[in-house]
């Protein structure tokens, strides 16, 4: 046993005198959850470069650290958090990777929706989603997701019932307010959408602290027949964070997923998303956006899993680097042999404003079956000089010029979101990096 | 896919250059060791210091390890099987001119099509043939020697042309580049080598076939073309070898020198044999090839048509080093049976205001495996680079596979660069359009594809493009309807 965790306890300093206080009082299946992505996480370890996967995100820095497991936080007000929340939208609210549900609304839930701590969740409504996870966890070697398996305490389910559709907007927002340096947080979260069923998510991760800390997100996603998810992740964290996210969705048939990532905080960044079409006639869209600067670096990894036929993905991420930041960009599809008639397209754009940004950008296909379309594309490039040479004809000051052309190149991604709520929040979120743009 | 008796008729068509020709060669032990890499040195009569660069290279490669990154499969090699020199055997010293070389070796070239004759100038290209590991027969060479151009085997430049040859040999790819590029180093037998001086426009199209006759022999050929300021060359190389049941390996190096002004085209058209329907025998071809525009204003372009082989493996790449220059690489990759590519190239921008463009087509029929990967870098010096790059796949039949690895590195803001890719089949309206019209389904699909290659065959030198039309066209035959 001490042998066998030997990875996790040298990146995780209290692991043990933790897992004895918190792993008691946990449902059975999670003990087992967590006990399958210890020994996962020790087989496979934090990646190096030389890992594919890894090879543009360096994660020597935070290999190099030790963390901690913050106590869970007593219930307390957080005044920051009120301009975030609206309270005609269903909040709901993790502190420190922990859900707090007095921090959340959640008394006048319309019907056929639930919200509840994934460790009160009942087991047969959970364990067929979890064995479908686990699954996948074999055939996807993703430590990360492992590491959030080994130290999970709770979480949250969204379960929306057959034919429910929600109005309301669900926003579940990650605060993060550690007094001292080096936490490891891990955020769980479940969303299950029964047959038919629509629903709007918006995930936002926040932090009222300076200090520098892990953020280990995961999201699981399942769409059942028919169903329609809005989906939204928005990471404003730290300058000092790390976040590594991974977001799983599996859909059925004639699902239909919207999904949208927008990163402009964090020190590094590090999205995974990953879609699995599993019957014929789901359709997903992913965007994406990522306004970085100074020393940031974001890594959106995206895999699309074309598992049957007449499925469609499209795919598009837009980024501006400001200052010496870096972008990376991995979208990969997979085309498997039944998988005939699948659309799928793939686009990644990048403004580089900043002298020493950079940028590295993989776009790749496996393809197998041979009656589909399959294209992707990446462009690099720089603001035109002609149209602000133009604005600047009529009055404009280069700067306002350089943000006006920025907002164009960002409005095209943005409003692809029909939540103006939506909208509205992520606009919010990278005013600050607008301020930058010159 | 059920096919027509016509059509089942056509695709066990065999492989038209898969004969053997029955020649005498030199015996050689097989095996590798250092005692066998100062062997061949001493064979072929080399100098002390090329013999020290061999072993060098050989001490070198024994810690390096086999690389299994690439996209297919294959059982292991066994080095120490295969005989690293084989050569016609000579009658005399060598041959001092065209009637002295072997009869049968000339018909072997004959039959492929492959004029050695001086008679036959009037096809305008000068040849130098490559027959297992040696270089056989060059023509034209004193017509080229008035312009100073220099082509010949790599054995004569080594002896005739040290100095050049010291100069430039490893220059692009070390002896320590990859684990092929160093076994190449160590074993090279022959190959070619072109020197273009200064100002001179090469008159002819110069040319190397590569044949690989003997079994169990590997295959290395070693070429290298320095373009001097304000020269131009245009570069061909065709390849074929005998069918056999065993795999056979054929580890080239190839290096490319382009300096001030200068620009060096070079054209492949590989048909290596490619194993049987079931994937049996053929050809492992694990090539480096590599260019570098060292001056200003300096272009390198590759154009390939990769259409044999049981295994292709292979990154032609441009170091662009020098301000403004400009690099290219068209490339059609036909895979069929149950042949495995992993192909496309690396564009490395350095100087100022450098270019690329990179067009890659990918066919893959019956139950082949094929893979573009290419890397674009641009790094922190090369401002106002620019690279375009398009990689289309087609995959024909719902067997086979078509897999896109583009990377993008970019640390220049001042870069511009688009890349797209898309894969598809042959559209059903086309191929009606087309049917409607007269053609039969194999007409059409071949025209179809003729269409979506035309981009990369009008790079081609017309005698090659020709060719190259027909080779896809044959291959074709029977694994589309």
């Amino acid at each position: 046993m001490v042998t066998q965790t030997e990875k996790l306890n040298s990146l995780i300093t209290d692991y043990f005198e933790k897992e004895q206080k918190l792993g008691a009082q946990l449902p059975e299946w999670m003990k087992e959850l967590r006990q399958q992505g210890l020994s996962r996480f020790n087989e496979l370890g934090i990646p190096t470069i030389k890992n594919e996967e890894w090879k543009y995100t360096n994660l020597s820095s935070l290999a190099e650290r030790k963390f901690y497991i913050p106590e869970p936080q007593p219930f307390k007000e957080l005044g920051e958090l009120h301009e975030y929340l609206d309270p005609a939208e269903i909040n709901v609210v993790f502190v420190n990777g922990d859900f707090h549900p007095k921090l959340s609304n959640l008394t006048d839930l319309p019907k056929g929706v639930s919200i509840v701590n994934l460790t009160t969740a009942s087991a047969p409504g959970i364990q067929p989603f979890e064995t479908h996870i686990r699954e996948y966890q074999q055939k996807f070697s993703d430590p990360f997701a492992a590491l959030n398996d080994a130290i999970t305490h709770g979480g949250v389910l969204v379960k929306i019932d057959e034919k429910t559709v929600l109005k309301r907007l669900i926003h579940i927002v990650h605060v993060t307010c550690v007094p001292k340096e080096n936490a490891i947080l891990s955020p769980r979260t479940l969303i299950v959408l029964g047959k038919s069923a629509q629903a709007e998510v918006l995930e936002t991760y926040m932090s009222c602290t300076p200090v520098g800390y892990f953020t280990n997100a995961l999201t699981d996603i399942f769409l059942e027949e028919n169903s329609v998810l809005r989906y939204t992740k928005a990471q404003n964290e730290g300058r000092q964070a790390y976040h590594i996210g991974t977001t799983r969705i599996f859909q059925k048939r004639d699902s239909l997923s919207e999904n949208f990532s927008m990163t402009t905080g964090g020190m590094l960044t590090r999205n995974n998303l990953m879609i699995i079409l599993e019957n014929s006639g789901a359709n997903t869209f992913l965007n994406g956006l990522y306004a970085v600067q100074g020393e940031q670096h974001v890594d959106n990894h995206t895999c699309v899993d074309h598992q049957a036929p007449n499925a469609t993905s499209n795919q598009y991420y837009k980024g501006i680097l400001n200052g010496n930041s870096h972008a990376v960009f991995n979208g990969k599809i997979f085309v498997k042999r039944i998988a005939q008639q699948t659309n799928s397209y793939q686009l990644n754009k990048n403004l580089l404003l900043g002298k020493g940004a950079r940028v590295d950008t993989k776009p790749q296909l496996e393809i197998f079956a041979d009656d589909v379309k399959c294209t992707h594309g990446a462009t690099i490039g720089q603001l035109n000089e002609d149209e602000l040479f133009y604005l600047e004809t009529r009055g404009i000051h280069r700067e306002l010029a350089v943000r006006m052309l920025c907002r164009g190149f960002v409005d095209d991604i943005l409003n692809r979101i029909s939540n103006p709520s939506v909208v509205a929040k992520l606009n919010k979120m990278l005013a600050p990096s607008f301020e930058t743009f010159k | 896919m059920t096919k027509t008796p016509q059509q089942e008729e056509l695709a066990s068509r065999e492989y038209k250059y898969g004969f053997v020709t029955d020649i005498e060669t030199e015996a050689f032990p097989r095996g590798l060791s250092e005692a066998i890499v100062a062997l061949i040195s001493e064979r072929k009569q080399e100098p002390a210091w090329m013999r020290d660069w061999r072993l060098k290279a050989y001490r070198h490669w024994t810690t390096m390890t086999e690389p299994h990154w690439p996209n297919f499969h294959y059982g292991p090699i066994d080095y120490q099987a295969l005989a690293y020199y084989s050569a016609p055997k000579k009658k005399t010293d060598g041959p001092k001119n065209l009637d002295e070389v072997d009869k049968e070796l000339l018909e072997t070239f004959e039959r492929l099509g492959i004029p050695l004759t001086e008679q036959k100038r009037l096809t305008g290209v000068a040849v130098d043939a490559v027959f297992d590991s040696v270089s056989v027969a060059t023509t034209h060479q004193s017509e080229l020697a008035k312009q100073g151009i220099i082509f010949c085997s790599m054995t004569e430049a080594i002896s005739h042309h040290p100095e050049l040859v010291k100069k430039y040999l490893g220059s692009v790819v070390p002896s320590t580049d990859n684990f092929f590029a160093a076994l190449n180093s160590a074993v090279f037998s022959d190959g070619s080598f072109c020197y273009i001086p200064k100002g001179v426009r090469c008159p002819l199209e110069l040319s190397t076939y590569f044949r690989i006759n003997s079994a169990d022999s590997g295959q290395f050929e070693r070429t290298l073309i320095v373009a001097e300021d304000d020269s131009y060359v245009s570069y061909l190389e065709g390849c074929t070898a005998p069918s056999r049941d065993k795999n056979q390996l054929h580890a080239a190096v190839v290096e490319l020198i382009a300096l001030n002004n200068a620009e060096i085209k070079y054209s492949t058209v590989q048909n290596w044999y490619p194993g049987d329907k079931e994937g049996k025998g053929g050809i492992y071809n694990f090539v480096t090839k590599r260019g570098k525009c060292i001056g200003v204003n300096s272009k390198i372009s590759w154009t390939q048509v990769e259409a044999g082989a049981a295994i292709t493996w292979k990154y032609p790449s441009v170091i662009l080093q020098g301000d403004n220059s400009i690099g290219k690489f068209y490339s059609v990759a036909l895979t069929n049976n149950r042949m495995q590519a992993d192909t496309g190239t690396k564009m490395i921008h350095i100087g100022k205001n450098t270019k690329s463009t990179i067009i890659s087509k990918g066919i893959s029929t019956d139950h082949s495996n094929n893979n573009y990967r290419g890397l674009v870098k641009i790094l922190p010096s090369a401002d106002g680079a620019r690279n375009f790059s398009q990689c289309d796949s087609m995959l024909v039949g719902n067997n086979c596979s078509a897999n896109t690895f583009p990377y993008i590195e970019v640390k220049n803001p001042t870069a511009v660069m688009e890349h797209e890719a898309s894969t598809s089949k042959i559209s059903a309206e086309q191929v009606f359009y087309l049917k409607s019209r007269g053609l039969d389904m194999e007409e059409s699909v071949s025209l179809i594809i003729n269409g979506f290659c035309k981009e990369v065959f009008k790079e081609l030198p017309l005698e090659f493009s020709v060719e190259a039309v027909k080779l896809l066209e044959m291959k074709l035959e029977g694994s589309v309807g």
